[in-house]
């Protein structure tokens, strides 16, 4: 009881951090229809980035994550108007191909420069008991962030000038465009938050499991799983579905081999889009 | 003085030419109207003037500067506002932040308060609803609120797309009172409609548009007592 206990917090905990990959997911597709295929890569980056600042420059990993942050941003508004400007009007094929050869550069360049040998951020806060339940304040840690960026990135949305034009071009981009919104500009910081969370959310996992610069791969899977969950474009619906999927990550292996997860998550995953393909909590559709 | 001016201009969509060179231009201070059947290129003109399409040939003229080839969203911050047809709302949005989206442009930002107030008054349902998302407003509320969305640009030239479009008459009436009252108050309108009978009767000067060319313009009254256009628009 207590084990099963231990692994609902610890996948809760992890769930945050799903949540908040996922979001950069969510965040693009809910504003310009773009499915990212680089999200993946982009995530590996965020996790070699604090690697490199941790071990080579001896930075906080925490501290290290602000710099991921902005790298992230920037590296999207690049990747924006290199790959996905161009193709932006034209048939989903067209930009999922083009955020694709992004990934494949990602990838590629990672490779040769970081080889596909695994690395791990050697920096543990220790550990928390609760009880018989014994988690590690990374986690914690980790969750705490993501949660308080989420909250953050909702404020940002609801409540600042460039967040408020973000809303109306994801909701109408003609009509912005019509009221002096440069929607062209909001589109490529729009990319840009999607990528930063992207990275973000990679540098935390770094804090937690070893990786290797093709594990963003994975969390870009369970990103679309989750977005399917919660309902594309919609940021808190990617949280919540951070969440069951965390969840159920803690518990599948405590009664079945933890190689069936996958498995269990795409059964979902399809079950989702057969049965309720606008997500389970609704999203919006414009 | 032409505050603005469209010269010779043609356009289209892809292979499809709609305009035929046409030319039209708006006095500052003045309520003009274009009228014309469906698919007399009304609407394409307007794109044409907003830079949604660019022109093929021929040019757009605002306040002596040529601004054919400027983004949409570079006329809108210089006071060239167009209320769509269609209302193109923000439909996730709340009416106050489809209000505030209208005061994007940096000309309308120092005035948001004084032009809420302003809209408000105008539009008192606007004011009931003010926390409803717009979405799920009437059509005729929601026709106010694309017009008022458009009065927070802190318009120069204001152009409005088929105000009359699938609403009661009454409604109809009650917001070409209330263009009647921002022409009193100065503001430079283009009204584009189907609804010839009440764009001439409101309007100062009005152009007619048959298949893409300005097919006969003069002051509104004298158009509406013509001959041609009585019986091709008018039905009498």
């Amino acid at each position: 009881m207590d084990f099963l206990l231990t692994s609902i917090l610890d996948g809760l905990l992890l769930g945050f951090v799903y949540g908040l990959a996922a979001m950069g997911l969510t965040l693009i597709w809910g504003v310009m229809n773009v499915i990212n295929l680089s999200h993946g890569p982009i995530i590996s980056l965020g996790m070699f980035g604090v690697y490199l600042l941790f071990s080579g420059l001896g930075i906080n990993p925490y501290v290290a994550l602000i710099f991921v942050a902005i790298f992230g941003l920037l590296l999207g508004i690049v990747i924006y108007f290199v790959a996905v400007n161009r193709v932006i009007n034209a048939p989903h094929l067209s930009t999922l191909l083009a955020t694709f050869s992004v990934a494949m550069i990602i990838t590629g360049l990672g490779t040769a420069v970081f080889s596909a040998s695994p690395r791990n951020v050697d920096y543990s806060l220790g550990s928390f008991t609760l009880g018989s339940a014994t988690i590690p304040i990374n986690r914690i840690v980790a969750a705490a962030l993501s949660m308080l960026i989420t909250a953050g990135l909702y404020i940002y949305l609801r409540r600042t000038r460039s967040g408020r034009y973000i809303r109306a071009v994801a909701n109408n981009r003609n009509a912005a465009e019509l009221m002096g919104v440069p929607s062209v500009r909001i589109l490529a910081l729009s990319f840009g938050i999607g990528t930063m969370l992207a990275t973000v959310a990679g540098g935390l996992i770094a804090t937690l499991f070893p990786f290797t610069i093709l594990a963003g791969g994975t969390y870009e899977l369970k990103s679309f799983v989750i977005g399917v969950l919660g309902g594309l474009g919609n940021p808190v619906g990617a949280l919540l579905g951070g969440l069951i999927l965390g969840v159920l990550e803690g518990i599948i292996p405590t009664f079945m081999p933890a190689t069936w997860v996958p498995v269990i998550e795409f059964i979902l995953f399809v079950l989702i889009l057969m049965v309720r393909p606008q997500g389970l909590f609704g999203a919006k559709k414009s | 003085m032409a505050i603005l001016e469209i010269r010779d201009v043609t356009s289209g969509y892809g292979e499809v030419q709609i305009l035929w060179g046409t030319s039209l231009s708006m006095e500052e201070g003045r309520l003009t109207s274009l009228v014309g059947a469906n698919g007399a290129g009304k609407t394409t003109l307007l794109r044409t003037v907003m830079g949604s399409i660019k022109p093929w040939q021929g040019s757009v003229w605002f306040n002596g500067q040529d601004i054919s080839h400027l983004p949409t969203h570079a006329k809108a911050e210089m006071g060239v506002v167009l209320v769509p047809e269609g209302r193109q709302l923000f439909t996730d949005m709340s009416v106050e932040e489809n209000l505030e989206m209208g005061a994007s442009p940096k000309r309308a930002r120092a005035h948001v308060a004084r032009n809420l107030e302003r809209v408000y008054e105008m539009f008192p349902r606007l004011k009931e609803r003010r926390a409803q998302k717009s979405g799920t407003m009437s059509g005729g509320e929601q026709q106010m609120l694309a017009v008022a969305r458009g009065i927070m640009a802190e318009p120069i030239v204001l152009m409005i797309d088929e105000l009359s479009l699938g609403l009661a008459p009454v409604l109809v009436l009650d917001l070409f009172q209330s263009l009647k009252k921002l022409k009193d108050a100065g503001l430079t309108m283009m009204l584009v409609e189907q609804n010839v009978q009440m764009a001439l009767a409101i309007s100062d000067y009005g152009y007619v548009l048959a298949q893409g060319r300005v097919e006969i313009d003069g002051p509104s009254r004298e158009l509406a007592e013509n001959e041609h256009v009585r019986s091709a628009y008018l039905g009498h």
